[in-house]
């Protein structure tokens, strides 16, 4: 009965199916309020729903310049690698559904398989422009990828623990018993959002699929289903993103632990992370690739680092 | 299924823009239908940068011997099913290149050309009604 339940778990709810229509959701969320910043009225509820149909009832061209293995299969590697991160991330209450010490480590792994997937799938498009956008993919990846791991981090070494329903559950009564430690989450939190919007490729970050200089990035040759896996996929990470910095910094479904309060707790939380994430992409241009770098190593890994240190001197102060 | 396939394909044409040698008048209308004057992603209309992302091929200016094979491979990188819609004189039938040396007169001497936009240069409220016209054509057949 036990593993029926946990197969359920995983396929229905909080799992699968509820992953993927809350991340069509919350693209057109994304959609809908980039919209308005931009004096227009946006697209309906149900589009992003008619685009993957769409995009899966399409024909789906293979060049024939491609390794075939690998660009078909790389799509369901980032979807995969993505589903599984999301199983770690509490929802309706602590634990996940699936929690093990550690598990922190391994949802920030797996959220670095997209970004390699995409290189990769740049590489095997053989297009100049995928290529670009490939090598661009991985460039980025050393700006955004160590701040974002930092970030994550400065939490679980706060509590002592690298489980993130634990880390989710014990956070915000710690913070209330200490109020200084409000100042490195914060900014560890500050840096997280960055670093995601990084990790997402928006802007103004998106230098690996700058629709202005090189087409679509890795994405060029992709049509049909596997275009529709790929869009699927990134959606999703910005779901399993946003929940993941709900859980670390917010709470997750704190301060509730029940069904239904602990859900609509953690969509507030989501939807608000993801409000940020809008706000973002609507008040910048693209930076290019230089920009990025220097952005990444210069202001917010010393940020990341300044969180830790901050949390390390107060611990050794003695403030804990 | 059939019914919901047809509705996703009128819900979210996603186009690509192409300028066969026009006097870019057209191109100026289509590129302001896009801005939030007139906002199409309203009716799910995304402006895409490849063909193979892309449903609708919107194509402005007329056919010639240079351009012929470029539009034509175009067209065969784009993915089933896929249109063409023709904006403005030029692209329906050579307008004022008609009888040029190098003309050889509208898109459809290329490709299957789905609608057409008229004017010269049409004004964007007639070129949403033209991709209205499309899917109005998309709901009845298939
Ligand atoms: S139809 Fe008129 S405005 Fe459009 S490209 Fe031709 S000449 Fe220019």
């Amino acid at each position: 009965m036990s593993v029926l339940w946990g197969i359920l778990q995983a396929l229905i709810f909080p799992g699968f199916l509820f992953l993927s229509v809350y991340a069509l959701f919350a693209e057109w969320m994304d959609r809908k309020l980039f919209a308005p910043m931009q004096n227009r009225i946006g697209p309906p509820l149900i589009q992003p729903l008619a685009d993957t149909i769409k995009l899966f009832s399409k024909e789906t061209i293979i060049p024939k310049a491609v390794q075939a293995g690998l660009f078909t299969l790389l799509p369901y590697f980032s979807f995969a690698a993505v589903v599984t991160a999301f199983l770690f991330v509490p929802v309706y209450g602590v634990p996940a559904i699936s929690s093990f010490p550690g598990d922190l480590v391994i949802v920030a792994y797996l959220l670095t398989i997209p970004t390699l997937v995409l290189s990769l799938a740049g590489w095997s498009s053989d297009s100049t422009y995928s290529i670009l956008g490939g090598i661009r993919a991985l460039t980025q990846l050393f700006a955004y990828e160590v701040p974002f791991f930092l970030a994550l981090f400065t939490p679980a070494l706060l509590l002592g623990t690298w489980n993130i329903s634990e880390i989710a559950a014990r956070l915000p009564g710690f913070l209330l018993a200490n109020p200084f430690y409000f100042i490195p989450v914060l900014i560890s939190f500050l840096v997280g959002i960055v670093a995601l919007q990084g990790k997402l490729e928006r802007k103004p970050f998106d230098i690996p699929d700058a629709e202005t200089e090189i087409v679509a990035g890795p994405f060029t040759e992709y049509s049909g289903r596997l275009l529709a896996i790929f869009r699927l996929s990134i959606d999703m990470e910005m779901v399993c993103g946003a929940s993941l910095l709900a859980a670390l910094f917010l709470g997750g479904p704190q301060p509730f632990i029940s069904w239904m309060p602990g859900i609509i707790s953690y969509l507030l939380k989501t939807l608000a992370i993801i409000f940020i994430l809008a706000y973002i992409k609507a008040a910048v241009g693209r930076i290019r690739i230089d920009q990025m770098i220097r952005f990444g190593w210069q202001i917010l890994a010393p940020l990341s680092l300044v969180g830790i240190l901050m949390v390390v001197l107060f611990q050794k102060g003695g403030l804990i | 299924m059939s019914k919901i396939i047809n509705w996703s394909r009128r819900t979210s044409p996603w186009i690509i823009h192409f300028n066969a040698g026009g006097c870019n008048g057209c191109d100026i209308e289509l590129v302001a239908v896009l801005t939030p004057r007139f906002d199409v992603e309203r009716f799910g209309i995304l402006l895409k940068g490849t063909p193979r992302h892309a449903d609708v091929l919107m194509v402005t200016g007329p056919a010639n011997l240079q351009i012929r094979d470029r539009v034509r491979r175009i067209y065969d990188q784009m993915p089933n099913p896929k249109f063409v819609v023709a904006i403005g004189a030029c692209a329906i039938s050579g307008g004022i290149f008609r009888g040029c040396y190098n003309t050889l007169g509208g898109m459809d001497e290329i490709m299957p050309v789905t609608a057409y936009i008229p004017g010269c240069p049409p004004r964007p409220d007639a070129i949403i009604q033209g991709v209205a016209a499309l899917i109005e054509k998309l709901r009845k057949g298939d």
